[in-house]
């Protein structure tokens, strides 16, 4: 049949059938050897020259020791308190005495083992690099009788002592109360426990909820705390601003009207403002600016305040508080800078709604978490200036408020010391955020495997890390500044490896993407390496086959 | 008559810098409503205020906005002056610019600043904050302001406020494609003590604001020192200037589209032949238009700011350049005061504070017109040339007046718009026997473009003869971008900032802040490539090297034999395999088809 096809031409060449010589090995192997090495080039030179130029970059990153940290496995931090106690009036004997029962006492009551604290003896020898150093003068009751003795008429006595503020907790007994070598335990020594406990008792808590409520799986450290305690500390977290070196603080006077147009901002402010700034100096900066802005009106969502006859005022509901400061039209844009913007609002209503107050509690000032604070200044006459007096209670409010922003603790009275309970709170908390962060970090990189990793990124990482080891470190030998200095650097490290812009720029080029582009190179070429491949295997097969 | 109208013409040239240079209290204000021919109407506001120099560096900020300060401070920033404009005033019907050009800037931003800084790569990084703070103060573009649009010019600006700094460094940028509008009018308003909500700031609406002919808004901000020794102040101005038509702006909001005029309100001109019943050819306006603040505005004003001064010439903060004899009607409830000034060629009107307040002009007809003080000059410039490869810019300066003036000219041209210097020709038309004006270019400063990097600057300093008009012409190449760096409207064109012309006066008369004329933006035909090239390029690239590997390794892999010694199954090839499939298949179904039957 197929012969009748073909042309009469080619009958001659089918009758007349010629083989090919047979192929000599040598242009067989010749042939074998052309083909393995264009298969080598391809393989070991071509696909990885194509993958390396076509891939995103991405730097190594310590990914598991992101994930300890996240988890909490590597630091587990502690806070060594070290108190000192100085009782000069008694025989080293009978204090090394006391010191160990009250430290008995005091590790009694303790449930929260990551704060600790640690009484030793004031001597000369005691290390002054004890960041944290309680002075406990036990002064015999001897001497104070005597000094009544002497000014009986004196109702009270006050220290000046020169230099620097350190806390000092002054405790009076009778020598009586001394306990004896042989007891364990003495109600001195009780009493004295107990009384530092409770002086730190705010900062367990906070640092406590703190642990608790950070990822990190630490179970058996964490002092369970009361329902009550654990919600209002919750609520005094979510209103405190992150911990930042530089805060600005913004001053605005807000009027519906166009008085009063001027206030005098610049003494109050020396006067109200400036001492509790430079009391907080030690922890961070702040700058300070003001304005006055006229014609601010609420925003149209915003239900005007009615007049409530008993009280004789007009009422702003409760829950309409969070839509009082209109946020669209009065200019309250953070300061420029690195750190967080505190804005206080001294908001003066117009004669005809004045006084205004809230209408459940009759307040008149009210804070807004993580944003600042607000207070109406119901002042009857509107003068054009506002003067330094009507500013007074204004001002006293925004430093309780800036206080309560800051995260300041509220216990114990002596400012000082709830300052250095910031501290440590503060370095806790970023050490916590930083590894969160590391942990956040590692998890995205893991998921998206198509998006670069830069250079600077693992750099970052790798500081943070290190800052983190130094921060945990510090806290673990009681040097709670440099440790927050530490976390600070960490924490900004992280967010900086976190928010890196390159990163997110190549996730819309996907590898199908890719592949598609170079389907023209890479087909053509593809094919005829397989095919000849696969006929050569075959023919090998076929003459092992009959050999 | 005559003395009177000369007189009137010195007055109006002055109006504006009078302004400034009485002041008092530490905020002002003043709106001037002027009738144009042609039925526009100029709407120039004014506002001022003053912040003392020790409350600006304690950050206690008053009148000064919070924002701008701090921008200021944060940037080392002495002096700003930033412009919002578009369109085109037209100086032949219009007559000389309000603040003789000194508040304006060309079409869309345009920002210089006095930046102090101890060197020139100090000065760069924080003319970068600068741009972005007020990039996001003011929702404008200012970010693109990089090095390739900034200049350092030489010549043409002077600083207007007293400086004892002397690491200034002079900026200046411009962003001719930004398109200025609403979302630039809100900060502005913000930026105002009483906020749009009284004064005469509270006539300013975006949606007639940006309907205007002409308009542009500035903010400059600079120090004041007083000669007498007393305290600096840092003195924030605002302005805003812009041409109504005053038939457009009548228009209700929710009907804005224009209707013919009813046969019966046409007045015909008989005198015409064909003028019947049926047939008609209209007449001009003889009439005066009648118009009213509130009609033009949208609004009324609301009362007087009462930041401003209570008595005397700041109390009067809305003045109305018309001819004594027109008409003019006050609606308000409030107490008012008004007051004829220049001859009753201009009325002044103090507001009442807390009242609605109107001003109402019925339709009339006037013997005397408001004499226009002319422009001292004239400048239109233009792309030339065709094609994509190269072209040309040519800039026509009229001198009108009597007497020659010199002048600053300068030009900052993007980088992919490279001249050739020695192309640059001016010529003078009528061409003078005077040997002094052969050669109208005295001095030139050139910075050439450098790719990507920066743009080109020129600057001249020219003079024109009296009555002339002097031509200047330049040769360009067209630079090709890469595929990145057209914009997504590639072929719109590319802006080319306007050129900035500043008046050197011979003589001593000279405000502080200069007399400007600025020309319209260019528009720059790029030759644009194809988009989808990248692609294409990596395809047809594949495909070559595709084909080329094909056949090397083909030659090197197949065996070479005679045609006859081809084995047979290679011959019929896929033909073969195919045909042997297609007869199994056909036996099979024939097969069945068979036992079937």
């Amino acid at each position: 049949m197929e012969a009748d096809q073909e042309p009469p031409g080619a009958v001659g060449a089918v009758n007349i059938k010629k083989a090919p010589p047979p192929e000599t090995s040598e242009s067989i192997w010749t042939r074998r050897l052309v083909i393995l090495s264009f298969w080598t080039v391809v393989l070991l030179f071509g696909l990885p020259v194509w993958y390396k130029t076509t891939t995103v970059y991405r730097a190594a990153l310590p990914l598991q020791a992101m994930n300890d940290w996240a988890d909490g496995k590597i630091c587990r931090p502690v806070f060594p308190l070290r108190i000192a106690i100085d009782a000069p009036s008694l025989p080293h004997q009978d204090a090394q005495h006391l010191l160990r029962t009250t430290q008995h006492a005091l590790d009694d009551l303790n449930e929260f083992s990551a704060h600790h604290l640690r009484l030793l003896l004031s001597e000369p020898s005691t290390p002054s690099n004890a960041s944290q150093k309680m002075t406990m003068d036990l002064d015999s009751s001897n001497s104070v009788s005597k000094g009544h003795l002497h000014d009986e008429d004196i109702a009270l006595t006050v220290r000046m002592l020169p230099g620097s503020y350190t806390p000092t907790l002054d405790v009076y007994y009778t020598p009586n109360q001394i306990p004896s070598s042989s007891s364990t335990s003495s109600p001195l020594a009780t009493f004295v426990a107990y009384e530092l406990q409770r002086v730190f008792a705010e900062e367990q808590a906070q640092l406590a909820h703190l642990l608790s409520s950070s990822a990190t799986s630490q179970t058996g450290q964490v002092k369970s705390l009361s329902k009550d305690d654990a919600v209002r500390l919750a609520r005094q977290t979510t209103r405190s601003f992150k911990y930042a070196p530089t805060y600005h603080l913004t001053f605005s006077l807000f009027t519906p009207v166009a008085v009063p147009s001027a206030w005098e901002i610049r003494s109050a402010l020396e006067e109200y403002i400036s001492p509790l700034l430079e009391s907080l100096s030690p922890i961070s900066n702040f700058t300070v600016d003001t304005q006055v802005q006229l014609y601010a009106k609420f925003s149209h969502s915003f239900h005007e305040p009615e007049y409530d006859t008993s009280l004789k005022a007009w009422t702003l509901q409760k829950e309409e508080l969070s839509a009082f400061v209109n946020a669209a039209e009065w200019p309250l844009s953070p300061s420029i800078g690195v750190g967080p913007t505190i804005n206080f609002v001294l908001y003066v209503p117009a004669e005809n709604q004045s006084p205004l107050v809230v209408k459940e509690t009759g307040g008149s000032s009210w804070l807004i978490p993580q944003w600042g604070g607000v207070q109406i200044l119901n002042s009857g006459t509107l003068k054009s200036t506002l003067s330094r007096e009507d500013l007074q209670p204004a001002m006293l409010t925004f430093s309780h408020q800036l206080m309560s922003l800051l995260g300041v603790p509220h216990a114990p009275v002596s400012l000082p010391m709830r300052l250095s309970t910031l501290t440590r709170v503060r370095a806790a908390s970023l050490l916590f955020s930083a590894s969160s962060t590391l942990g956040s970090l590692a998890r995205l990189t893991q998921a998206l495997q198509s998006i670069a990793i830069p250079d600077t990124v693992a750099q970052a990482v790798d500081t943070t890390i290190e800052h983190l080891y130094r921060a945990c470190n510090e806290l673990r030998e009681g040097r709670f500044a440099t440790a927050l200095e530490s976390a600070r650097i960490a924490e900004a490290e992280a967010e900086k490896a976190f928010f890196e812009r390159s990163m997110v720029g190549q996730v819309y080029f996907p590898d199908e993407h890719k592949v598609a582009v170079y389907l023209p190179l890479l087909g053509p070429i593809a094919v005829p390496l397989v095919m000849t491949a696969i006929k050569e295997l075959k023919s090998t097969y076929k003459r092992w086959r009959a050999a | 008559m005559l003395l009177h109208v000369r007189f009137l013409l010195s007055f109006l040239c002055l109006f504006f810098s009078q302004v400034i240079l009485a002041s008092s209290s530490d905020y002002h204000e003043r709106l001037l409503l002027r009738p144009l021919p042609q039925n526009a109407l100029l709407a120039s506001f004014n506002f001022r205020s003053n912040e003392s120099l020790s409350s600006f560096e304690q950050q206690n900020f008053r009148y000064l906005p919070r924002s701008v300060g701090q921008i200021l401070q944060h940037a080392h920033t002495k002096e700003l002056h930033l412009r919002f404009s578009f369109g085109r005033w037209d100086a032949e019907s219009w007559g000389a610019r309000p603040w003789n050009g000194a508040r304006e800037g060309g079409t869309g931003v345009e920002l210089w600043a006095w930046v102090e800084a101890e060197t020139d790569g100090e000065a760069n990084a924080r003319w970068l904050t600068l741009t972005n703070a007020l990039s996001g103060l003011f929702c404008a573009s200012l970010n693109f302001i990089d090095s390739t649009k900034t200049i350092r010019p030489v010549e043409i600006f002077q600083p207007e406020g007293n400086h004892q700094d002397a690491n200034l460094h002079l900026l200046h940028g411009a962003l001719p494609h930004e398109v200025v509008c609403t979302e630039n009018l809100t900060p502005f308003l913000k930026l105002l003590p009483c906020k749009g909500k009284a004064g005469i700031s509270s006539l300013l609406d975006g949606h007639k604001l940006f309907d205007a002919s002409w308009q542009t808004m500035s903010i400059d901000v600079r120090p004041v020192c007083p000669t007498d020794g007393g305290e600096c102040i840092i003195e924030i101005e605002q302005t805003v200037d812009m041409v109504l038509d005053i038939d457009r702006s009548k228009r209700p909001r929710d009907n804005p589209i224009p209707r013919p005029v009813k046969i019966e309100d046409i007045t015909c001109d008989t005198s015409k032949p064909y003028s019947s019943q049926d047939s008609c050819y209209p007449l001009d306006h003889v009439l005066e238009p009648s118009w009213s603040v509130a009609e033009i505005f949208g609004r009324p004003l609301k009362g007087a700011c009462p930041l401003t001064a209570a008595e005397g010439d700041e109390s009067e903060t809305v003045c109305l350049n018309v001819p004594p004899e027109r008409d003019v009607e006050v609606r308000t409830q409030g107490y008012h005061a008004q007051r004829m000034r220049e001859g009753g060629f201009l009325r002044c009107y103090e507001l009442p504070t807390g009242e609605d307040f109107d001003l109402f002009l019925a339709e009339q007809s006037l013997e005397t017109t408001i004499p226009l003080p002319q422009s001292p000059l004239y400048a239109t410039r233009s792309i030339v040339g065709h094609g994509q490869e190269r072209g040309g810019v040519q800039a026509v300066i009229t001198n009108p007046s009597d007497a020659a003036v010199d002048l600053a000219y300068l030009e900052s041209l993007p980088w992919f718009m490279k001249p050739y210097l020695h192309t640059l020709k001016a010529t003078i038309t009528p061409t003078s026997d005077n040997s002094s004006y052969t050669h109208p270019i005295k001095e030139t400063y050139y910075r050439p473009a450098v790719d990507r990097r920066r743009g080109t600057h020129l600057e001249l300093l020219l003079t024109i003869p009296p009555a002339s008009t002097l031509t200047l012409s330049y040769d360009f190449d067209k630079a090709i971008l890469r595929y990145t760096e057209y914009p997504p409207d590639a072929n719109r064109g590319f802006d080319v900032a306007p050129a900035v012309i500043r008046l050197l006066s011979s003589s001593g008369e000279e405000s502080p802040k200069g007399v400007y004329v600025r020309t319209t933006s260019l528009l720059l035909p790029l030759p644009t490539p194809d988009f989808s090239m990248p692609y294409n390029v990596i395809i047809l690239t594949s495909t070559v090297m595709a084909l080329g590997f094909g056949s090397i390794f083909n030659i090197l892999v197949r065996r070479f034999v005679g045609a006859d010694e081809v084995e047979k199954r290679g011959l019929a090839g896929l033909k073969g395999v195919l045909q042997g499939k297609i007869g199994r298949w056909r036996a099979r179904f024939g097969g069945k088809g068979a036992k079937e039957l």
